[in-house]
This record gives C-alpha cells, sequence and structure tokens, in this order.
C-alpha cells in the first residue's frame, strides 16, 4: 500500500464518499463560496510545515480547524457580515503561503499530487474519511433540522453546537483530500459531487446518498485518468466533476417542470 | 384541564442591539383559549414569540405550566425552493429514525395528516413544490405531531391564498375544540380576530390593550395601535391591513 497510486486510490474513494457526503449541508446552508475558500487556508499550515520539517498534515488539519472555529465565531455576530471577513481573511492566508513556500513545492500545495503517505498516516486518513462520512449521515437528520427551520430547530433542543460539528466535519474532511487534490481545489471537491447529486435527487436522502456516490466515483475516475495521462490529480478530479455537473444540469430543468 | 394558566408572562422586554423592540409586556394565556396578538408590522410581534420561546435574550418573567408541551409553527421554511427535501422529510425530522421511521412514527403522521385535510401524496412533494396553503397546513400537522398543549403561530395564513385563510383557522378552531389546545396566534386579519379569539394582545411595541375582542377593539386602541388612519370595528366584515 506504499505505491502512490494504490493510496491515492483509496483516498480518492474514501474522502470523495466523506466529501459528498458533507456537501449538501454546506450547499443548503449557502456556504457553498465559504467552503470553497476554507482550503485555501491550508496553504500557510503547509508552509510552516515545509519550513520547520513535520508533516503538512498536520499544519493543514490545525489551520482548517482553527478557520472552522472562526466562521462560526462570525457566523454568530449578528453585526459583522461574515462573508466579506472570510473572503478577504482566506484569500490572504492564501497569499501568505504562496510567499512562504518554496517554489519548488507551490503547483503541488495547490494542485495536489499522488501523495507518499507512511502506511499509519494513510491508514489513520482512510479510517477518518469513514468515520467523518459516517457521522455526516447520523447527524443528516439534526443538520438538516437547523437548515430547514433554525428557530424549529432550537424549540427541538438542538443548539448551536451542530453548527459547530457540521463546519468541524466539513475542515477535517478538506484536510484528509488536501494532499490528493490541493489547497486551491479540496473545497470545491465538497461542493461539487452535492451540485450534480441537488440537480437529481427529489429528495433529501437520496440526495446525501447520491451525492456520496458521486464523490467517490469522480475521485476515482479522476485519480485514473491523472494517472494514465500524467497530470495532476486535483484538476483532473475538478474538471470530471464539473463536466458531469454540466451533464446533469437538464435533469435539473426536467424536475422543476 | 382548561381553564388553567399555561403561560404567564410579566414584564417582558427585549432589546436587540441595544434597541428596545417590546417593553414591558405582561399576559397570560390558559389551556383551551386562543389568543390573538395583533399589530401593524414592526410591532415586536415575532420578536416576542421568540422571546416566549427562549430564542432570544429577555428580560422580565416568562413561565410556562411545568408540563407544557409547546408547539411552534414559524411563517415558512427557512431552506430555498430548490432543495430536494420532501414534506416526508420535513416530518421525518422529529421522528427518532430519519432514514427508517417506524410503524408508530407513520401511524401518528398519518392522523395529523387527515385532521389537517392533507392527503398522503403530499409527502412525497418536495417543500418547495407545496402551495401556501399545504406549507402551512404541513407546518401545523408538524407542530401537532407531538400532542402539544400550547401552539404558537405566527401569521398562519400570511402566504396562503385568498379563500384558503378561513379553512385554516377552522382547521385551527378543531384543534383547539377537540384537544383542548391553548392557541397564541398572530394575525393581521380583524376578522379572524372577531370569530376565533376569545382574547386579543393588542402589541405595538407595548401592550396597547387586551382583553375579549369586542371590548378590547375599540376605536380608540386601533387608533393607537395602527395611527388615525387605521382602521375602526365594524360588526361585519372588518377589514383588513393589506
Amino acid at each position: 500500500m506504499h505505491q502512490p497510486a494504490h493510496a491515492s486510490f483509496w483516498i480518492a474513494l474514501l474522502v470523495g464518499i466523506a466529501s459528498g457526503s458533507v456537501g449538501p449541508f454546506i450547499l443548503l446552508r449557502r456556504m457553498a463560496l465559504v467552503g470553497d475558500a476554507l482550503s485555501h487556508v491550508a496553504l500557510p499550515g503547509i508552509a510552516l510545515a515545509i519550513i520547520y520539517r513535520f508533516d503538512p498534515f498536520y499544519g493543514v488539519i490545525a489551520f482548517l480547524l482553527a478557520a472552522a472555529f472562526l466562521i462560526f465565531w462570525l457566523e454568530g455576530r449578528s453585526s459583522v457580515p461574515p462573508d466579506a471577513i472570510v473572503g478577504l481573511l482566506f484569500t490572504a492566508s492564501l497569499a501568505v503561503g504562496i510567499l512562504m513556500i518554496p517554489n519548488a513545492d507551490v503547483i503541488e500545495s495547490l494542485f495536489g499530487a499522488f501523495p507518499v503517505l507512511s502506511l499509519p498516516l494513510l491508514l489513520a486518513i482512510l479510517l477518518a474519511a469513514l468515520a467523518l462520512s459516517a457521522l455526516c449521515f447520523l447527524l443528516a437528520k439534526r443538520f438538516l433540522f437547523l437548515i430547514v427551520s433554525p428557530d424549529l430547530a432550537r424549540v427541538h433542543g438542538l443548539g448551536r453546537g451542530y453548527d459547530l460539528a457540521l463546519l468541524l466535519i466539513f475542515a477535517m474532511i478538506v484536510a484528509l483530500g488536501i494532499k490528493l487534490v490541493g489547497t486551491l481545489l479540496m473545497g470545491a471537491l465538497t461542493i461539487i459531487p452535492a451540485s450534480i447529486a441537488k440537480n437529481l435527487a427529489q429528495s433529501m436522502r437520496r440526495y446525501v446518498i447520491l451525492s456520496a456516490i458521486f464523490g467517490g466515483a469522480i475521485s476515482v475516475a479522476g485519480v485514473w485518468l491523472a494517472e494514465s495521462f500524467h497530470f495532476l490529480p486535483g484538476p483532473a478530479i475538478v474538471l470530471l466533476g464539473v463536466a458531469l455537473f454540466v451533464v446533469s444540469l437538464p435533469f435539473a430543468r426536467r424536475k422543476t417542470a | 384541564m382548561t381553564g388553567e394558566t399555561v403561560l404567564t408572562v410579566e414584564n417582558l422586554s427585549v432589546a436587540l442591539d441595544g434597541l428596545p423592540v417590546i417593553h414591558d409586556v405582561s399576559f397570560t394565556l390558559k389551556q383551551g383559549e386562543a389568543v390573538a396578538v395583533l399589530g401593524p408590522n414592526g410591532a415586536g410581534k415575532t420578536v416576542l414569540f421568540r422571546a416566549l420561546l427562549g430564542l432570544i435574550p429577555h428580560t422580565g418573567h416568562v413561565q410556562w405550566r411545568s408540563d407544557v408541551k409547546i408547539g411552534y409553527v414559524p411563517q415558512r421554511f427557512s431552506v430555498d425552493r430548490s432543495a430536494p427535501i420532501s414534506a416526508m422529510e420535513f416530518f421525518l425530522l422529529q421522528s427518532p429514525n430519519f432514514w427508517r421511521p417506524s410503524a408508530a412514527f407513520t401511524a401518528q403522521l398519518d392522523e395529523e395528516l387527515k385532521l389537517m385535510g392533507l392527503q398522503r401524496s403530499v409527502l412525497r412533494k418536495g417543500l418547495g413544490e407545496l402551495s401556501g396553503g399545504e406549507t402551512q397546513r404541513v407546518l401545523i400537522a408538524s407542530a401537532l405531531l407531538q400532542k402539544p398543549s400550547v401552539l404558537l403561530l405566527d401569521e398562519p395564513t400570511a402566504a396562503v391564498d385568498a379563500g384558503f385563510e378561513d379553512t385554516v383557522y377552522t382547521l385551527l378552531h378543531r384543534v383547539q375544540i377537540d384537544r383542548g389546545t391553548a392557541l397564541l396566534l398572530i394575525s393581521h386579519d380583524l376578522s379572524v380576530v372577531y370569530r376565533y379569539a376569545q382574547r386579543v394582545l393588542c402589541l405595538n411595541k407595548s401592550v396597547v390593550c387586551q382583553g375579549p375582542p369586542v371590548e378590547a377593539l375599540n376605536p380608540e386602541a386601533l387608533a393607537t395601535l395602527y395611527g388615525e388612519a387605521g382602521f375602526y370595528q365594524h360588526e361585519h366584515g372588518p377589514g383588513h391591513e393589506h
């Protein structure tokens, strides 16, 4: 399992499924753009890891979790419009990261690569992806309740803790996929499968299941394409996903007709 | 249990961002009665509900009876119309098992659908596909699932087509009579208030008048509530605000 290709396929499958599982909730909370930009925050984490010689994964997860807490805090303050701050801060961290990362590593950090991982870290990533997917399904009802009617959900005893849980799950899934898909594109991997599934599904339960399937399938197919034609995996996955989204558009029109 | 007090509110005040929104509101709600909250836009009616439900910080005293079960009917869903969420799934938000509901839950749901005059086929529709009247009845049926002793309704006919308003109120009236449920409802519609509410609470930041509609809604009170150009009481066919 040390070989990059095998590892990449497994990461693509399980992180793809996890991305697809969390995507519908991010999309329905109208956080697609925030989610997309969140992955940029990982870049300074990668830079610090390169400079101080530790595994970039730990830098990535620390910065992403901090960003998730920040979004949660901003959302709770009615006086501050979160989008502008999130947009500025995330773009700034992208700029800081680019300045700090040595030139040789920039492309890989931005667009991903076939990761070379120690077996324990690979297994940890795969297990975490499985666990986070399962959490999305287990908490689906609560996440959905807060989306459909936040006031009603609170009357039923669901607190803001679930909003935070969703953001943290989302940040961790982004962290798991960043090595393969890259900091610029990983956010998109969580949004694309959910966008395709939304065009096809008529119910929430089917929506989440379809999105998880598309997440896994697009990622595995993208890695296969990248390997066969010597592309970077990140752009291959994202472009394949966007192509599928275009194909799914007529179904959305038929659904609303 | 009819007649027992389920809610006592004393000197309730709410300020949002430092600005007072409602001030010094006091009233009670008894089991089995319908109380209408009346007032112009921006009078703080929804804010009052949110304070009663403990959703926003407030000062003063809100005392629910200890065994009270509150059903809340918001005005609408917060999710956009394109979201692929079926009406069934909206009900399932209250089921212990979202992915595979139990037979007991489905049976209880059927009972509430019947009470609200909804066909089972409505369950397959997306939330965005429901008409205004269906949305309102789905919201009420969902609130009834927990067999509440009190229903709080925020303008239950705001999005309902004209002509359907009476249907919604007739259904609510049936819930009040059959189950002894107390109703606290925000309404713009004076005819509804006269027909269905035993008491009225006129709110414009603070309480302008309260009591049985025929007594409380005198010309002076209505003028204070809506301004001099507001409405006056008619015995038949009172005016609408819109």
